[in-house]
């Protein structure tokens, strides 16, 4: 984990200079100078509920996001398979990477959580790019981690507008698209019943902190269920 | 249908090869939530300003101005646009969403919340959702600083609905405009100070999982003419004296800080290393820092006086440096802003100060601290009278020794009211939303 930890380290150093000839905000990697509470021993509010709609998986099969977001703790981000950001989507991958790893050692825990990362550009990041992408990605650790897209833009924008997830293309002067897409990199932390319960920004993108947080989304299911 | 798919394509088809995200930031200019996003470092193309309504003055009503604030414009300095919410409520602060798209601003008396659309075209910014639901939800009034955190929005309240006294409490708002939860200001004693329930400000610091918030006055004192306040001994022992550390992640209250004569303003200088936030107490005119010890606890300590506390210079607004090494405050009754340099922020000193009118409140500066902006008005019963009732935005170029005046906009005569919290935009001359390409 600390060895993971260092190598996001080295190559947020790495691509400092980079991200500030893009980007006009003094970007940087998030810093953890506390000591996270331990799950459970804390409340997570119950921010908003995820409104259905219809995407498709790796397969180009159609699946339902409440499918994808009831029944297992999850956390749920956008992306876009191209993105080079060193703190965008790579940085996201790699927080989630090293996640995956941490929970896939907790065992019980591993059965009770998913990833889900639906992409910003449907037309692109076709099923079969996603396919590709996803083996890169989650390799055969077995851990549920889904890759979505949307038949078209208009059938992606309101799971967009429903997360207040923006996404912008850059324009030229005669407002032709071009070839760059912003967006800002948030993670969706949403409990077994499809309530949003926490947003992590680029801020708040700390694994330990995300950790304790599924711990305690996990200890409250538990918790209740046992109560019952 | 078969044009809107078109237009997929067509928008697919340059949505390769090249992406980035946008980060959010550790501060904006400068004085934001660090969870907002699209800083503005260069030129700020607007000033919004959230003006309170005047009877007799224009529609009399409370109205979000915008002003052309780019040299490069050949609107430079004039007002471009104003909305009005049509009635008065005393407008107060504002604040970005995290997107930076919505602005959320609220009224101290009627505790009405209006979110302005300023991401579509922030020359126009549109009014689409009025939330009036804090009062009756909550029990709190005065909604005063609007603190962006993911995906919502954190309000620091003034008052309550009971009494409409200074005990308070924040309220957690989602971006769609539904309450999440409230939160009480702490009353009893948390290491060994007993807390007041007064709030003001909210501030965060993300790596340190600390929010701090502040404490002024409740609805009795701040809608009512100061002169009867200042007169009343009474009202006077009904001002805050605390600040609060909140573990940020549980919204528990870990330590009260005592800090009297109403500190107001909260700014955490965020560079990295640093473990600090400063803050003016009006009543004392005082600067305190508030630092974290060794052993992780947080300390509050008064290290500099502003103006002559004796003549009471009512220190207001506050605006830190984007490397935290500089401070400006305004001092409301002698109208005049103050910059101090906090290279050692345990000695802060005055270094340049300048007359800006017969009231200042607010101020705010660009990223660069380049251009600094102040508004005039403080509170409607708490303006002065009669010629001494400027109303004014006056903007100065700030070259690091002296404010020159760069352009001014008299909100009397230009039949507006008075003007009190100032936000800037971009135009995003770059960009467009994807909903708006596909449309």
């Amino acid at each position: 984990m600390r060895r993971a930890l260092g190598s996001v380290a080295v190559c947020l150093l790495a691509c400092a200079g980079a991200q500030a000839a893009v980007d006009a905000g003094p970007a940087a990697a998030p810093r953890l100078e506390f000591t996270p509470l331990q799950a459970g021993t804390y409340q997570l509010q119950a921010i908003q509920p995820v409104q259905d709609a219809t995407l498709l998986d790796e397969h180009g099969h159609p699946v339902q996001l409440r499918a994808l977001t009831r029944g297992k703790i999850t956390l749920l981000t956008f992306f876009y398979s191209y993105c080079v950001d060193p703190l965008g989507c790579p940085f996201a991958r790699e927080t989630l990477g090293m996640l995956r790893d941490r929970i896939l050692r907790e065992g019980a825990l591993a059965r009770e959580v998913r990833f889900v990362a639906i992409s910003c550009d449907p037309t692109t990041d076709t099923p079969n790019v996603l396919a590709r992408y996803a083996q890169d990605v989650t390799g055969d650790s077995g851990f549920e981690w889904r890759f979505i897209t949307a038949r078209s833009v208009p059938a992606l924008l309101p799971v967009l507008d429903d997360f207040g997830q923006d996404v912008s293309v850059d324009v030229d002067a005669q407002g032709r698209a071009s070839r760059a897409l912003h967006h800002m990199l948030k993670v969706f932390l949403i409990d077994p019943r499809g309530q949003v319960r926490e947003i992590y920004s680029l801020a708040y993108l700390q694994p330990e902190v995300m950790l304790n947080d599924i711990g305690t989304l996990y200890l409250e299911r538990h918790t209740s269920s046992s109560a019952r | 249908m078969r044009q809107s798919s078109q237009r997929a394509v067509v928008l697919a088809s340059v949505l390769v090869c090249f992406g980035m995200a946008l980060p959010s930031a550790f501060a904006d200019e400068t004085c934001n939530s660090p969870y907002i996003s699209s800083l503005i470092k260069g030129q700020e193309d607007f000033v919004h300003v959230w003006t309170l309504g005047v009877e007799g003055l224009g529609d009399g009503s409370d109205k979000l101005v915008t002003i052309d604030a780019n040299p490069a414009s050949k609107n430079y300095g004039k007002v471009v646009d104003s909305k009005s919410v049509g009635r008065r409520g005393e407008a107060h602060h504002m604040g970005f969403t995290d997107d930076r798209k919505y602005l959320w601003a609220g009224g101290l008396d009627d505790s009405r919340i209006y979110v302005f659309d300023v991401g579509t075209d922030p020359s126009k910014p549109k009014l689409i959702r009025t939330i009036a639901d804090l009062p009756a939800k909550t029990r709190f009034v005065g909604p005063h600083t609007f603190y962006a955190l993911p995906g919502r929005m954190l309000i620091g309240n003034l008052s309550n609905t009971a009494d409409k006294g200074g005990v308070t409490g924040m309220a957690l708002y989602n971006n769609k405009g539904s309450l999440v939860t409230r939160y009480d200001m702490p009353t009893a004693t948390i290491g060994g100070v007993k807390g007041d329930g007064y709030g003001y400000d909210v501030a965060v610091n993300p790596a340190k999982n600390v929010l701090l918030t502040s404490s002024f006055a409740g609805w009795q004192n701040y809608m009512r003419e100061l002169g009867d306040v200042i007169k009343d001994p009474e009202a006077m022992k009904h001002f805050g004296g605390t600040m609060v550390v909140w573990n940020l992640k549980s919204m528990q209250p870990t330590q009260v800080l005592s800090v009297p004569g109403a500190p107001l303003e909260i700014r955490w200088s965020l560079a990295p290393g640093q473990n600090w936030a400063i803050t003016a107490t009006a009543l004392t005119s005082k600067l305190w820092l508030i630092r974290q010890g060794e052993g992780g606890s947080w300390g509050a300590s008064e290290v500099a006086t502003i103006g002559n506390p004796a003549q009471v210079p009512l220190p207001v607004d506050i605006s830190i440096a984007a490397d935290g090494k500089g401070l400006w405050v305004n001092t409301f009754m002698d109208g005049t802003t103050h910059y101090f340099d906090l290279t050692d922020p345990e000695h802060p000193k005055e270094t340049y100060h300048k007359k800006i009118g017969t009231q200042v409140n607010m101020i705010s500066q660009s990223w660069d601290g380049k251009r600094v902006y102040t508004t005039s008005s403080l509170l409607a019963h708490w303006d002065k009278k009669g010629a001494d009732n400027e109303q004014f935005l006056r903007a100065f170029n700030w070259d690091g020794h002296t404010l020159t005046p760069a352009f001014e906009v008299d909100f009397t005569k230009e039949h507006l009211g008075r003007p009190h919290h100032m936000k800037f935009t971009a135009k995003a001359n770059q960009s467009r939303t994807l909903a708006a390409l596909v449309r």
